[in-house]
């Protein structure tokens, strides 16, 4: 393959220390290399922001969106984020487009593109939906992809809990992954799913789950120790119990307290928790509701063990989809909106509701400050991910919008001043002055998801890393973000260049090739179980496929041809 | 004052997407420019001189605008969409969505009118003197709020989801509705002359009239007794109660 040279650009790559340099990125067969020779290409950034390519560790792309797609036929024609949403018909080069939150696949892959992010991770997938995934997968052009297995109130997790027969805990996460062709584990609500299917939910960590002697708690600590057990590159990814209720910061933090115990196998975090912003609320009632930024900050910031990503909300209208199945109940209920509601049999709930988001509202603006104040108040840019939990508090289409009110105290203001009354004394954000810088945004968009999931050829530019870079129309050292917040912004929607493999993907915001994207999955069981073991799984899993399941067994697991481009990654056994 | 005529050249089989024909659009233009406009039929760009021998007499801006289709357009679709101002006249049947998103203006259409006559429109006038389909003043798919504002009549029948949706304004069918008139309402008045079935199904609020016969009375309305409007007794009712409804359905006693 061609060989290639980016020149004259301002370099970050917080991994490798490097901070606004005008360093060569040199590209060889689709890897960065130190060196290349005099024929390589030449890619003048002309002094502008160059970046590694973006790593979304938290979306809803494949899945429950082709529910959200259904319910929300309206959704296609929404444009309110000009030449990232809405119709744009068919070009030689391009498939259609339409939508804002629920896009159709082929508009994902263009758009995460336009924006220089080239690698995604769908977050909630149950195994018995994962083949189906694999297929939009497939039809999502350009982007790396990966997927997050929900574990978190399925029969057999909390069996082996009730058991406690941690070989079997163990044997069956890595058996789901391989099935699922998945990557990492995923906990939502834990137990609160499966109670769910009796119409009920839990109400914090110590509640029992219906029919199994076992909590919350216990399947948190046993899913996060056979994560550990078996090694594998990310820690078991929380949605803590109690989402979206006033007070639900006690349940927050007695989560994080509770993953002390559990020794991390390797030098990351042992639980990430997602869309903090959502579960971080104090008071007693919609009433007294407030921000509680400031307390789950203190925590990280006296903790290493954990790291969380935003959930940044971003106001208009939003879609909500989530394993949650009581959670959206609550929502339909409580807004009067349109419901769709999972059975996923053994493995989880699910529903999905569209809302829209206010800054009239003072519980929205309330929310809204949340998501930014966490990031700005937590002080290691290494422990926070950049999200919006796509597209539950916004579509990823804003992210640049959303990145850009990280950098400039004064758009935050500008923000704050059009909120009710009702909100100022909920929130600390209009008191926090701090910007992030250009070494600080890379890390949450870049390298801290990358680091956190374990993946080690994304999220840097250093030799042996994957050739996905993002040149972006910004010069580091002339423009003041804080005040031309709104030119950056433009130019973080539309990248210069966004390189993915080593392959110009976008060129001044239009999209120029559409390679196929590989699809990152973690093997533990080939080699990380022992053969007797296997058998004992199997002969259980036979058995309860046949009473409980309405697929067989023989059917289940998502084959080879559904994954055509796969990376599989062995963990090394303990 | 500007008067644009269309003349039908011939019957399409296929529907035509036509949203351009307003006002709006065709204001201060001559016969050969408005000849000239993009359409679609099915899959293959046209211009509307391929369909409508075009007259244009005189000048003027939208609100000083009339255009006069002079025939039976059953397959052209959107006529009048996103109208703000100005007059269109069409002299026999239309395909969807005539007026949608329509917020000033007035589009009269001599013979029928097909699903989706006036669907989102917050201002203006329709007038049918025909009947008209399914969803007359509804809602786009999907979204929660259909026709917010202006005045839809339609002299004929109207077929189910009269007003789906429907978040202000007013419609009056002079002939009959079929099922589930003011369906899923939020606001905005319905006055049926002719006779219907369920109106109002999970309506959360607005007004309904009905001077015909209920055929079939969703059990989820509370009988509050009856009251005059207008010098007309009615049967009042309050629901739909299954939405926790505080809709009123006024049914002719
Ligand atoms: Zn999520």
């Amino acid at each position: 393959m061609a060989e290639m040279v980016i020149k004259n650009g301002v370099v970050y790559d917080p991994k490798n220390g490097v901070d606004g340099e005008r360093n060569e990125i040199c590209i060889k067969d689709g890897k960065i290399v130190d060196n290349v020779g005099a024929g390589a290409k030449v890619v003048d950034a002309e002094g502008c922001l160059v970046l590694p390519g973006g790593v979304d560790g938290h979306t809803h792309c494949a899945g429950k969106i082709n529910t959200a797609r259904i319910m929300s036929p309206h959704d296609m024609r929404y444009a309110p984020v000009a030449g990232l949403s809405g119709p744009e018909p068919r070009t030689k080069l391009l498939r259609p487009q339409v939508g804002y939150n629920t896009p159709n696949t082929h508009g994902i892959g263009y758009r995460y593109s336009k924006l220089g992010y080239t690698t995604i991770a769908e977050a909630a997938i149950t195994p018995m939906m994962a083949r189906h995934m694999h297929e939009e997968f497939e039809s999502i052009p350009i982007l790396d992809k990966l997927a997050l297995v929900l574990l978190g109130s399925n029969w057999q997790v909390m069996q082996y809990i009730q058991d406690g027969d941690s070989e079997m805990l163990k044997s069956y996460m890595a058996w789901a992954l391989l099935a699922s062709r998945g990557y990492g584990v995923k906990i939502v609500n834990p137990g609160g799913g499966s109670n769910w299917t009796w119409g009920k939910n839990v109400s914090g960590l110590d509640d029992k789950v219906i029919d199994f002697d076992v909590t919350p708690a216990d399947i948190l600590v046993g899913l996060a120790e056979a994560n550990e057990a078996l090694n594998l590159p990310h820690s078991i990814h929380v949605h803590c119990n109690n989402l979206g209720i006033p007070g639900n910061i006690t349940t927050t933090l007695a989560t994080m307290k509770l993953l002390e115990k559990v020794k991390a196998s390797q030098d990351r975090q042992v639980m990430h928790l997602t869309h903090m912003q959502f579960h971080s609320y104090t008071g007693t009632s919609w009433m007294d509701f407030a921000s509680g930024s400031d307390q789950i900050a203190d925590y990280m910031n006296s903790h290493d063990h954990l790291t969380f990503d935003m959930g940044q909300m971003i106001f208009g209208p939003a879609m909500t989809m989530t394993a949650d199945g009581p959670t959206e109940y609550r929502n339909a209920r409580m807004f009067d909106a349109k419901w769709s509601n999972y059975d996923q049999e053994l493995e989880d709930a699910g529903g999905i509701v569209p809302l829209s988001y206010t800054p009239q509202h003072f519980a929205h603006a309330t929310m809204w400050s949340i998501g930014l104040e966490l990031a700005l108040l937590v002080k290691d840019p290494w422990k926070v991910m950049f999200t919006t939990d796509n597209p539950n508090g916004g579509a990823f289409v804003n992210y640049p919008e959303a990145q850009v009110l990280l950098m400039s105290d004064k758009k935050r203001q500008e923000v704050i001043a059009g909120f009710p009354d009702m909100t100022m004394d909920r929130i600390s954000l209009p008191n926090i002055d701090r910007e992030l810088d250009w070494g600080e945004m890379t890390v949450m968009t870049r390298s801290m998801p990358a680091k956190m999931l374990g993946l080690d050829v994304k999220g840097h530019l250093g030799a042996g890393a994957d050739a996905d870079v993002a040149i972006y129309d910004v010069k580091p050292d002339k423009v003041d973000v804080s005040v031309e917040h709104e030119a950056v912004k433009k130019a973080l929607s539309f990248a210069k260049y966004t390189i993915k493999g080593g392959e110009i993907v976008v060129q001044d915001g239009e999209i120029m090739a559409l390679p196929k994207g590989k699809v990152y999955w973690v093997n533990a069981y080939e080699n990380g179980i022992v053969q007797a073991e296997k058998d004992r799984l199997m002969t259980d899993l036979e058995e309860r496929f046949k009473k409980y399941y309405s697929i067989q067994l023989s059917n289940y697991m998502v084959e080879d041809a559904y994954v055509p481009r796969p990376v599989e990654i062995r963990p090394e056994v303990a | 004052m500007q008067t644009v005529t269309l003349t039908p050249k011939r019957s399409p089989t296929i529907s035509i997407e036509a949203e351009m024909i307003t006002p709006d659009a065709f204001a201060g233009k001559s016969a050969a420019e408005i000849g000239a406009i993009g359409a679609w039929e099915g899959n293959e760009e046209i211009t509307l001189a391929d369909i409508f021998d075009v007259a244009v007499d005189g000048s003027g801006d939208a609100a000083d605008t009339k255009i006069i289709i002079d025939g039976d357009v059953p397959r052209v679709k959107r006529i009048g969409e996103a109208m703000t101002a100005g007059e269109i006249v069409v002299k026999g049947d239309v395909d969807m969505r005539c007026g949608a998103l329509m917020s000033g203006g007035s589009i009269t259409v001599e013979g029928d009118a097909d699903s989706w006559v006036g669907r989102e429109m917050t201002g203006g006038e329709i007038l049918v003197k025909g009947n008209a389909a399914y969803y007359a003043g509804g809602g786009y798919r999907g979204e929660t709020c259909g026709m917010r504002g202006g005045k839809l009549t339609i002299e004929g029948d109207v077929l189910d989801y009269l007003g789906e949706h429907m978040c202000g304004g007013e419609i009056l069918v002079k002939g009959n509705a079929r099922l589930l008139p003011g369906v899923l309402n939020w606001s905005g008045t319905i006055t049926i002359e002719g006779d219907t079935t369920l109106p109002g199904g999970e309506m959360k609020s607005g007004t309904i009239f009905v001077k015909g016969k209920v055929l079939e009375m969703l059990p989820s309305y509370k009988d509050e007794g009856t009251e005059e409007v207008d010098g007309v007794m009615y049967r009042k009712y309050i629901g739909d109660l299954s939405r926790n409804g505080e809709g009123v359905l006024y049914v002719s006693v």
